[in-house]
């Protein structure tokens, strides 16, 4: 055996010492001009403004690191796309790795210490896992060159709905090149790493402490050995050895010099959109303020510098695309163009050394790098792009902050202009009188408790809907019976509530939404409770979520949980079980947003009904299009709506006797939408609380649905 | 150059409202206000000239009521006015469109604008006649339902158009300084969001006595009055009845019915 020192690998061997101090330059300078890309990015953030850090510092790196070593975000949707990540991810990090060893020990431990640790047993063992890390980054690199070239999926043919061909940003060819470019560069390195160890061993064959140990490094063996079976001698080894080293070695530092510059960077991109995360992104929308003298953003500098990095982390994987439901049925939003035109907008305003004028700054228009108008106006801020998005990107956040300025100004549709006058007047959608919220308790035959003048243990907030609309008023009423029947004490503040404000606040009238939140909490401060339900997922969201900020901090669940305690409890029965084919339709602010779909299944399932699954369930719900303020602007003529697109979902459902519903506004969007998908009399649409008033009472007056043949 | 918006605070009727004890009112427990619509567009059309011009325009926004009025004076700020005015006195309750007219004029003394702007008639009381009794107070040319303006601030005249019934329009040279009553439609107005309105806070309301603008408490409320309200009442509904079943039953229901209207033994 030989001595374990000289088994390794001699870096620079046969380098006259001018070539090493060429590469050293080389290398400096690639080091340099990667530093100074790095300092024009966070030059670029910090133009931004402040952002509060939620979470604490461990909880937030911790979260990062965990999603980085499962690939769990990566992989959510895309089974296939999260696996060969994976393989590049380790493939380079453990490449990386090796390479970073080697000259800690090459440039730092031995000149400095004379401590040499890469040799022998560990240099073995080394070389085998970088041999098997390289075969991860070219298997995972050549199954995204055939899903770009071959599969074609359609999230990634960078088709946008918010341009027109003739505009000058519609064509993103130079994406498409980049990312090819990405992918080539990155293979070459790694197939001529390959190429390099099979020469090195085809040079060094006569050396028995190199050859008898080659098949540590299995792939560079395998390839000397078809090397020597093409007639290559030691000679012709060393030779390609030495035009493959500085070919490799080039090719890798001009990759790590313009990481900053290309798609490269969202390595670090990522990684720092992911720790700077907030929880609650679009759950909890942030105040104005009050150092700031407009609300919104309407100059690039507006954005906060966790908003200008989420536009660096963006890869283009087209997830958020795919979840959106305004792109879904043709509107002019896709989340991703948004993010990816605001980004083009900040590397153009913000990445030289001085800023253009103010109003070059602004975000708002038709030029390359702005957004429209009726790009923010089409989203239904469902939050199905921020809770799929791998980097943790808040577009939704971004797009209120917008929105937030063109109210300022008036920029919006008339009828929801209307709708906010009517609000600030009337504190609910729909302009009654305040006296008239709790009309629907008179055709009780119970009194409903006033909960300003006795204290309650139930706090029930009823929502906009839920009071007014004559459909979800019989709901309302039904939910009241219900509660009766089970002996909850409950009561209602009667009209002393007011909108939740959960849609105005997605709307940007922030103004509105502060009165609206002021006098809820101070309404509910006034009561005595223990705590709220609510038949309303938006009032859910904001009270929850965002109340706190108001100075309201209260106990509340959405009805479904309520529900589902008094029926295992017993204290409401289902006497009779439906056995119906039903699906569940989850509602965005109570699934989505506040992760609770289990409830309404676990209900389904003592109410003895049969749950069909959509394909689009749980987290990737599609959403009914009425959020955002959008059941307060018209929709385009002829144009599909998101409410049937999803009945159709449903409708392809064999069978399907009843579509179940746990939201006001569900009720009413979908109720419309099976007439006009004509999907009458095929199945019907029920709130969860009609199915169980059936269950609860066998002699319910409700008719039963139409059992499809 | 100046233009003086005068504006009310109108109240809408609840549903199931009730007259008040004295049976002239509606009581106020009933009411919502909110500002007059037609001030919107009074309001909106002069902050488009105060816009155009660039410069030197102001607008100032006047009403007559007690504290509750400068909600609406706010919302008037916010959208782009630059100062307000509020006049209230005890004295000035119960007074008709004409006693508040000669307050509007007093105002329009003591500030001097180009032009003074009302809407054609307030949505609650629609006397529609405040703006013209102002002119007739100040002697000064006047034109009712403006719905188009052309104007340079500081000319000498303005050409405006007016509706009249039919769709057809008038178009009338008028000589400045002048009041117009303004009429729904002329313009699209913005909208205040309530940041802004909360932010108009800061800017000044300036209340003023009758003192401050020379009127006498007998020349406003009922005693400086033209007309005064006698009563105020819901009328008695008509009534309505569906007749069912058959021709037969329904003729001998018919016949039942003309019976007791009659007086006359079924």
């Amino acid at each position: 055996m030989f001595d374990s020192a000289s088994i390794t690998r001699v870096l620079f061997e046969d380098f006259r010492p001018w070539a090493v101090r060429l590469f050293y330059l080389f290398g400096y300078s690639a080091i340099a001009v990667f530093l100074y890309g790095v300092y024009v990015q966070v030059r670029k953030y910090r133009r931004g403004t402040k952002a509060s850090l939620e979470g604490g510092l461990w909880g937030r790196f911790g979260w990062m690191i965990e999603s980085l070593l499962s690939q769990r975000t990566v992989t959510r949707r895309d089974r296939s796309a999260g696996a060969a990540h994976g393989l590049i991810f380790y493939g380079f990090v453990l490449l990386f790795l090796g390479t970073a060893t080697i000259t800690l020990e090459y440039d730092i431990l031995e000149p400095l210490f004379g401590i040499r640790f890469w040799h022998g047993e560990f240099y073995l063992w080394f070389s085998l896992v970088l041999d098997v890390a390289g075969i991860a980054l070219i298997s995972g690199l050549l199954y995204m060159m055939v899903r770009r070239g071959w599969i074609k999926p359609p999230k990634l043919d960078y088709a946008r709905p918010d341009r027109q061909p003739t505009d000058p940003d519609y064509d993103r060819s130079n994406y498409r090149r980049e990312d090819w470019a990405f992918l080539w560069t990155l293979i070459v390195i790694a197939v001529t790493g390959f190429a390099l160890e099979a020469a090195r061993l085809v040079w060094l064959q006569s050396r028995p402490d190199v050859w008898d140990y080659r098949w540590w490094s299995p792939v560079g063996a395998a390839l000397a050995e078809l090397f020597q079976a093409l007639g290559l001698s030691a000679a012709g080894g060393g030779a390609l050895r030495t035009g493959l080293w500085w070919f490799h070695g080039l090719l890798a530092l001009v990759f790590i010099a313009l990481i900053p510059f290309t798609k490269v960077k969202h390595i670090l991109t990522a990684m720092a959109s992911m720790a700077a995360r907030d929880p609650l992104a679009a759950q909890r929308l942030p105040r104005v303020p009050e150092s700031q003298t407009t609300p919104g953003y309407q100059y690039i500098t507006d954005f906060t510098w966790r908003h200008l990095l989420n536009l660096d982390a963006c890869t283009k994987c087209g997830r958020c695309h795919e979840a959106c439901p305004a792109r879904a049925v043709g509107a002019p939003l896709s989340p991703r163009d948004v993010i990816l035109s605001l980004r083009e907008f900040a590397n153009h305003a913000l990445a030289y050394g001085r800023l253009p004028d103010k109003a070059q700054l602004d975000v708002h228009g038709k030029s390359p790098g702005q957004v429209a108008m009726e790009t923010l106006w089409s989203c239904r801020t469902c939050m199905a792009c921020v809770e799929i998005c791998p980097v943790a990107i808040e577009h939704v956040p971004i797009i209120v902050q917008l929105r937030r300025k063109l109210v300022e100004e008036g920029e919006m549709d008339p009828l929801l202009q209307k709708t906010l006058q009517t609000i600030h007047k009337t504190g609910n959608s729909f302009g009654e009188s305040k006296r008239k919220r709790a009309a629907w308790t008179k055709a009780l035959p119970f009194p409903v408790k006033d909960a300003r003048k006795e204290p309650v243990d139930l706090l029930w907030f009823v929502g906009d809907y839920a009071s007014f609309d004559p459909r979800n008023q019989r709901v309302t009423q039904t939910f009241a019976t219900l509660l009766h029947e089970a002996g909850v004490d409950f009561g209602i503040l009667y009209e002393a509530e007011s909108n939740a404000g959960n849609d105005i606040r997605r709307v940007g009238e922030e103004g509105l939404y502060e009165a609206l939140a002021t006098a809820n909490v101070g309404a509910l401060s006034g009561a005595k409770f223990n705590s709220i339900v609510t038949t309303d997922p938006h009032s859910y969201n904001t009270i929850r979520n965002e109340y706190p900020d108001f100075g309201g901090r209260y106990a509340i669940e959405h009805y479904t949980t309520v529900i589902q305690r008094l029926l295992e409890s017993g204290a409401l029965t289902a006497s009779r079980k439906l056995g119906y084919r039903v699906t569940f339709h989850d509602p965005c602010h109570l699934g989505r947003f506040n992760k609770g779909y289990d409830a309404p299944r676990t209900i389904l399932r003592l109410l003895g009904c049969e749950l069909v699954e959509m394909g689009r369930c749980r987290d990737n719900s599609f959403c009914c299009g009425a959020g955002g303020g959008r059941i307060w602007i018209p929709d385009p003529v002829g144009a599909e709506k998101p409410a049937q697109n999803r009945i159709r979902e449903a409708a392809a459902i064999g069978g399907l006797q009843v579509y179940v519903v746990s939201c006001p506004k569900d009720l009413t969007m979908f109720e419309d939408a099976l007439k006009t998908t004509g999907n009458e009399g095929k199945f019907v649409v029920r709130e969860l609380i009609e199915l169980l008033r059936e269950a609860v009472d066998a002699k319910a007056a409700v008719p039963a649905p139409v059992a499809v043949a | 150059m100046k233009v003086l918006v005068a504006i009310k605070q109108v109240a809408a009727l609840d549903e199931d409202f009730e007259i008040t004890a004295d049976g002239r009112d509606v009581d106020p427990d009933f009411l919502v206000t909110d500002l007059n619509e037609w001030d919107d567009y009074s309001l909106e059309e002069a902050v488009k000239i105060k816009e155009a011009a660039g410069s030197d325009v102001e607008v100032v926004a006047v009403s007559v009521g007690a504290e509750s009025v400068d909600e609406a004076l706010r919302k008037c700020l916010a959208k782009g006015a630059d100062r307000a005015i509020r006049v209230w006195d005890d004295a000035l309750a119960g007074s008709d469109s004409v006693a508040i007219a000669r307050v509007l004029a007093a105002v329009a003394k003591k500030e001097n604008p180009d032009l003074l702007f009302a809407g054609v008639q307030s949505s609650d009381q629609s006397f529609a006649s405040t703006g013209i009794a102002t002119s007739a107070f100040l002697r000064w040319p006047h034109a009712a339902v403006v719905t188009k303006l052309d104007y340079s601030p500081g000319a000498k005249s303005a050409v405006i158009r007016r509706e009249l019934e039919g769709g057809a329009f008038q178009e009338v040279e008028i000589q400045c300084p002048a009041v117009l009553t303004i009429q729904l439609g002329i313009n699209v107005p913005r909208y205040a969001s309530l940041r802004s309105i909360k932010q108009a806070a800061a800017k000044p309301i300036e209340v003023l006595s009758l003192a401050d603008i020379g009127v006498q408490p007998g020349e406003v409320g009922e005693a400086g009055s033209l007309s005064r309200v006698r009563r105020m009442y819901i009328p008695e509904k008509g009534r309505a009845e569906m007749l069912p079943g058959n021709l037969a039953e329904q003729s001998a229901r018919l016949a039942a019915i003309i019976k007791e209207f009659k007086g006359v033994a079924p």
